[in-house]
């Protein structure tokens, strides 16, 4: 047996290269009938990846699957044509006979194959494939024409529920030549509940109505079908309502509304809306107070002057000041907070100020992209400390601030978009020459270091080991010498008013804030194959916000300001299936630190705070505090983000056994209920109704009144108790564990 | 946000897994109400089917491998350590002579010598036994990949709805890398939170906080009844429903009986508590048990501290015994119940220790060769997987990589290995990634 194996390989090292010789001359004249030899590139790949051989889970992942391996979805064609070719002691591809190539046998299932059977024998890909080994297995041409783009046919449709609609791809060739390659093409759909797609590019609407999108991706080219499914009207839809002095927003949602055949909600009413914006903009409950006066207010624009006062209150530059910390990793885990506390602090205080003062979001970004000094002197520097690789420049930026996920270029061409690993490496360069000095390496990274630039640094090609220039992503070369920072260039190039990422981005996150849901989803996921469901109104508000001179409260008011905001939660028959075109306000739970200081507030008594050097002051809200590494389980199990991802995603709204846990039986919340100086204490020891105690309580935890079903069982379950102080602790709790305390609605 | 991509499969309680999975994805508008109610269908079937759930003995800290399963009493005295072997019912197989228990069931556990991995920091190492994948480099970084244990939590829900599906005991170890990252943080491990060995054992979650009475929570329950009423559709996203699923589940498990009995190791008869040892390691051990008997998948016993650089003697001294009762114990209890078949149990820490012992008479980490424990499951006992050099040191033959064990854990339990998650960023990742199943073990 050995030294069959060993004569094998000797075989197949000295003798196929004459061998191949000899059947290459002998294949022009063979037996295979001459027909057209397929191509590497743009025949050859195209079948493994469409039968899902190069996948990640399979022989495409970075190790390859039973020692064979192949680069991930065909981006790198040459060294495929050597692990096919030249690998595998020379069985895999046997031009001689062709029937004999491992790759055909295995694919038919004609000999063992973990992946199965990829194709029968009679199939085209089978065809192709043999065709090439027939002809020789040629390897990628170096001459030949590249894939210079797709074309899909039709680009977008309308289609009606529970129907059938065939793409065509051509495939357009750098050399001006078309093909067709529908059947080679491979197809996704990004919302199956709306549509499917079969490997043949047939489309097939389901019963619901919505948007969708089917990427279509052939070599390194993407294209998108993107199809509509009107809802089926009912009753009293969009055009019943209506449309006078309509703002910007509202027109192009209503144009949205009819054309899918939708109905929007009915408006908030006033108690909602009021508990709605002051969580949204402050991430506090209205108090009982505010709530009276605004219902009593008879002004027509109250709404509006309600945003204005919000939007002077410093809460809401608190509560965004979290929103932004965590997405610019202000994170304090480490060993020693001591040391860290101080760095995550200034941050914190210095976004803060920043939203307070609205500073324009261009300069604000700047600042933080080309920060040098010391914490003490310039507080942005922080963002270096937790962003240091240049995985996390490119990473952060791209996510942060241009709303691409560019994760997979690191290692291959993103399966999804068009970023190549030159992209990548091309804006991880224009932070090559970032030096620091000093620093306290005492925890997972050191603390107060001194930023600055240094004369040298690159970043190189992985595969080609070419230097990089720095560059944008998808945009111009930046200036880089001892004079000139790249990340300046970087930081102009994104300001810019016609740069198409940066002013898009921000207008969709905090349309997603205040939406529940970004018009492209997720808000940080901008490519092609995930388009905007309405693309007009986010065009409209990046243009708003540019104009505005990057003003964040302007955005925030327009936004605030339209209908769509102030519709109600309750669906209508009309616009009960729909989850993307903001017919309706979609609620969503309180986060965790609003949810906290929520009931904090309502019950009277705050939270108290450990970790870090000292205590943090008496009356210290959760959304006050300066990072995440301030131990509390119930701001961990509500989704805290732990700060090391730039995306909004890592703050999660998952339910969870330990969420209803910490509600049913924490200690902190009975602490709270029980405390002497607390609200609870204050009703029980009061002489006052019941009555007036019910409503008081309605009114903190849900900012309206009780009805009267509500208030009659309160205050009959009051009386019934003998024990005053928890007769109110239970109603109380009752209060704070409903959807309709833990939600914004 | 979370997707899921493998083949189809069933799993545990006979739902399509993959199904099971994708309409957990809000991102479809169907969200987690569907898969209560996918779980709720399912579950008559699978008190039935039963399933298979996992028990790990986490040796935090490095437990000594030239001690205990893996003995060189050849070699020199530097090597040798102070303990003789023992032979056991599994012929060939000797451990440690402070392991009589072990040495009666051995034939039904198997030993894999030749574990290796690439790092010799707890932290780590921790996160690459835990998760098969490298991770964080320094102690407290966050964790990048999830456990095994919210793996299995994943794909495999618990057989009691009402039930942790995963649990810690009597927390999760001090790194943070036995939690669920973006599995979701419903995946994460239940923690108990006491010593089960504590006189007046109760768990502190499912116990009401100090000065709340069960009529008070009874009161509770009814008046959020009355008053929870805002429209359930209102919210498509499915967390609303979701968190009202699990409100009920936390109000029974703290006023209901069937949560608090699967917890209550006092009914256990004197007798077998005895027998498990009355210790953190027995009592935990017959508490796990309990536990996946009730319908938990994943138990992870974290008791010991085993980071023996000094003197490593009365540390071994301290620990082995107890260990080796609650191992012992375990078996032949679960074999008398019928049991051992569905249960796996597995006994590892983040790395072994160093062959030769240092000056200060202790053992320093060593994650060149180690050995950990396999068995039950329907995995064969009686098995030697791998060997290490003469005197340890380096991989004699068949190197396990940690992706190799969870892989055969995961192949034991039912979960397809090419199953995938998406992280944070979207990148499918594999659970069993470039592990392999150990054959010789199934």
């Amino acid at each position: 047996m050995l030294s069959m194996q060993f004569n094998r390989r000797r075989f197949s090292r000295y003798l196929l290269p004459v061998l191949l010789v000899v059947v290459l001359a002998h294949c022009a004249h063979g037996d295979e009938p001459q027909q057209f030899v397929p191509d590497f590139r743009h025949d050859v790949i195209p079948v493994l990846t469409k039968r899902g051989c190069n996948s990640g889970g399979c022989h495409g992942k970075s190790t390859g699957q039973n020692g064979f391996k192949l680069s991930l979805l065909g981006f790198h064609g040459d060294k495929d044509h050597a692990a096919m070719v030249q690998e595998g002691r020379s069985r895999r591809v046997v031009t001689g006979a062709p029937g004999l190539s491992l790759l055909l046998r295995k694919a038919t299932g004609e000999v063992p194959h973990g992946g199965g059977r990829r194709f029968a024998t009679d199939s085209e890909d089978y065809r192709v494939l043999r065709q090439w080994i027939a002809a020789g297995a040629p390897g990628p041409r170096s001459d030949g024409p590249e894939l210079a783009r797709l074309e899909i046919t039709p680009g977008r449709d309308v289609l009606t529920p529970n129907s059938q609609r065939q793409l065509s791809v051509v495939a357009h060739l750098s050399d001006g030549t078309t093909r067709d390659v529908t059947r080679r093409a491979v197809y996704e759909t990004n919302n199956p509940e709306i549509a499917d797609v079969d490997e043949a590019g047939l489309v097939r609407t389901q019963s619901a109505g919505g948007l969708f999108a089917v990427m279509v991706r052939f070599g390194e080219q993407i294209g998108v079908f993107e199809g509509t499914v009107p809802f089926r009207r009912t009753e009293g839809a969009a055009t019943s309502q209506p449309k006078a002095d309509l703002s910007e927003i509202d027109r192009l949602l209503w144009q949205q509304w009819e054309r899918l055949g939708i109905e929007p909600s009915l408006p908030a009413g006033d108690a909602e809306f009021i508990r709605r914006a002051t969580i949204d903009i402050c991430g506090t409950l209205p108090t009982p107070q505010e709530v009276t006066e605004f219902l009593a207010d008879e002004r027509p624009d109250k709404r509006a002057r309600l945003i204005d006062r919000l939007l002077e209150r410093p809460e809401y530059a608190t509560h965004f000041a979290l929103k932004w910390a965590a997405i610019l990793k202000n994170r304090g885990r480490g060993y020693s907070t001591s040391k860290q506390r101080a760095g995550t602090a200034l941050f914190s205080a210095w976004i803060r100020d920043s939203i307070a003062e609205n500073k324009p979001y261009d300069r604000f970004v700047a600042e933080i992209l080309t920060a040098t000094g010391s914490q003490q002197k310039n507080p942005p520097t922080i963002w270096y400390r937790s962003v240091r690789t240049p995985q996390d420049y490119v990473e952060s930026i791209a996510q942060a601030f241009l709303g691409v996920r560019i994760q997979c270029a690191e290692c291959h061409h993103h399966p999804a978009e068009r970023w190549s690993q030159a992209d990548y490496y091309g804006l991880a360069a224009v932070f090559a020459r970032i030096g620091r000095k000093r620093g306290f390496a005492d925890a997972e990274v050191p603390t107060n270091e001194i930023i600055y630039v240094k004369h040298k640094g690159e970043v190189r090609h992985p595969r080609s080991d070419e230097v990089m220039q720095p560059r944008a992503l998808g945009g111009p070369v930046f200036a880089n010498s001892a004079f000139d920072d790249p990340r300046r260039g970087l930081a102009t190039w994104m300001t810019a008013t016609d740069n198409p990422f940066f002013a898009r981005t921000m207008a969709n996150r905090l349309w997603g804030h205040f939406m529940g849901r970004g018009i492209i989803h997720p808000i940080d996921d901008a490519r092609s194959t995930n388009p905007p469901s309405n693309p007009a109104l986010l065009d409209m508000l990046a243009q708003d916000f540019i104009n505005s001179g990057y003003d964040v409260k302007h955005l925030i008011r327009t936004i605030t300001g339209s209908r769509a905001y102030r519709l109600s939660s309750t669906p209508l028959p009309g616009n009960q299936q729909d989850h993307q075109n903001f017919a309706r306000y979609y609620p969503r739970r309180l986060t965790a630190e609003v949810l906290l200081d929520g009931i904090s507030q309502v019950l009277e008594v705050p939270t108290e705070f450990s970790g870090g050097p000292g205590k943090f002051p008496a009356g210290t809200r959760a959304m006050d505090l300066p990072d995440e590494n301030v131990p509390l389980n119930f701001l961990d199990v509500f989704g805290r983000p732990a700060r090391t991802s730039s995306c909004e995603c890592e703050r999660s709204d998952e339910p969870a056994l330990a969420q209803a846990l910490e509600i049913v039986n924490s200690a902190e919340i009975q602490r709270k209920l029980t405390a002497e100086t607390g609200y609870i204490a204050k009703l029980a020891n009061s002489d006052g109704v019941h009555v007036d105690h019910v409503r008081e309580m309605f009114l903190k935890t849900f900012a309206r009144s009780p009805r009267d079903e509500e208030l009659k069982i309160a205050v009959e379950f009051l009386e019934s108790e003998s024990d005053r102080a928890e007769a109110y602790r239970s109603l109380m709790w009752s209060l704070l564990a409903t959807g309709e305390f833990m939600f914004n609605h | 946000m979370l997707k899921v991509f493998g083949t189809p499969y069933r799993c545990c309680d006979g739902i399509r897994r993959r199904t099971f999975l994708q309409i957990g994805a809000p991102l479809l508008g169907l969200g987690l109400t569907d898969l209560f109610r996918a779980r709720a269908e399912a579950s008559p079937q699978s008190r039935k089917t039963g399933g298979k759930s996992l028990i790990v003995f986490w040796t935090h800290g490095g437990m000594s491998q030239q001690d205990t399963y893996d003995m060189k009493p050849d070699a020199p005295a530097e090597y040798r350590g102070m303990y003789m072997p023992i032979s056991t019912t599994a012929p060939g197989i000797n451990v440690c002579e402070r392991f009589p228990e072990h040495a009666k069931v051995m034939d039904r556990l198997s030993l894999v010598r030749s574990v290796h991995h690439e790092n010799g920091i707890h932290a780590p190492s921790a996160h690459w036994m835990q998760t098969g994948y490298f991770g964080p480099t320094l102690a407290r970084n966050a964790a990048k990949h999830p456990s095994f244990g919210s793996v299995i939590a994943r794909t495999c829900p618990s057989r009691t709805p009402q039930l942790p599906t995963y649990v810690t005991v009597p927390k999760s170890e001090a790194f943070g890398y036995q939690g669920a990252v973006y599995l979701g943080k419903a995946y994460n491990p239940f923690e108990v939170g006491a010593d089960p060995n504590a006189k007046d054992f109760k768990v502190p979650n499912l116990a009401p906080p100090e000065g709340l009475k069960l009529d008070s929570v009874a009161n509770r329950k009814k008046l959020l009844k009355t008053f929870d009423t805002l429209r359930r559709d209102i919210d498509s996203s499915g967390v609303l429903e979701g968190l009202d699923t699990f409100k009920s589940q936390a109000l029974e498990m703290v006023s209901g009986e069937e949560v608090r009995k699967a917890f209550d190791i006092g009914s256990e008869p004197a007798e077998l508590r005895e027998r498990y040892g009355r210790h953190q390691y027995g009592q935990s051990a017959l508490l796990a048990r309990r536990l996946v008997e009730a319908g938990s998948r994943c138990v992870t016993i974290n008791t010991g501290y085993w980071d023996h650089h000094d003197n490593i003697e009365p540390g071994l001294e301290e620990h082995l015994p107890p260990l080796d009762r609650a191992i012992g114990t375990l078996v032949q209890d679960l074999d008398e119940r019928g049991m051992l078949d569905d249960v796996l149990i597995y006994c590892a820490g983040e790395f072994g220790r160093t062959p030769l012992i240092n000056g200060h008479a202790g053992r320093d980490h060593w994650s060149n060769c180690f050995t950990v424990l396999l068995g039950g499951g329907g995995l064969k006992g009686g098995h030697v997987v791998g060997a290490s050099e003469k005197h340890g040191g380096g991989v004699l033959n068949r190197q396990v990589i940690p992706l190799d064990v969870l892989a055969t854990i995961y192949r034991a339990m039912g979960i397809p290995l090419d199953t995938h998650f998406q992280d944070a960023s979207g990148r499918p990742v594999s659970i069993a990634g470039t592990g392999k199943p150990i054959r010789e073990l199934l």
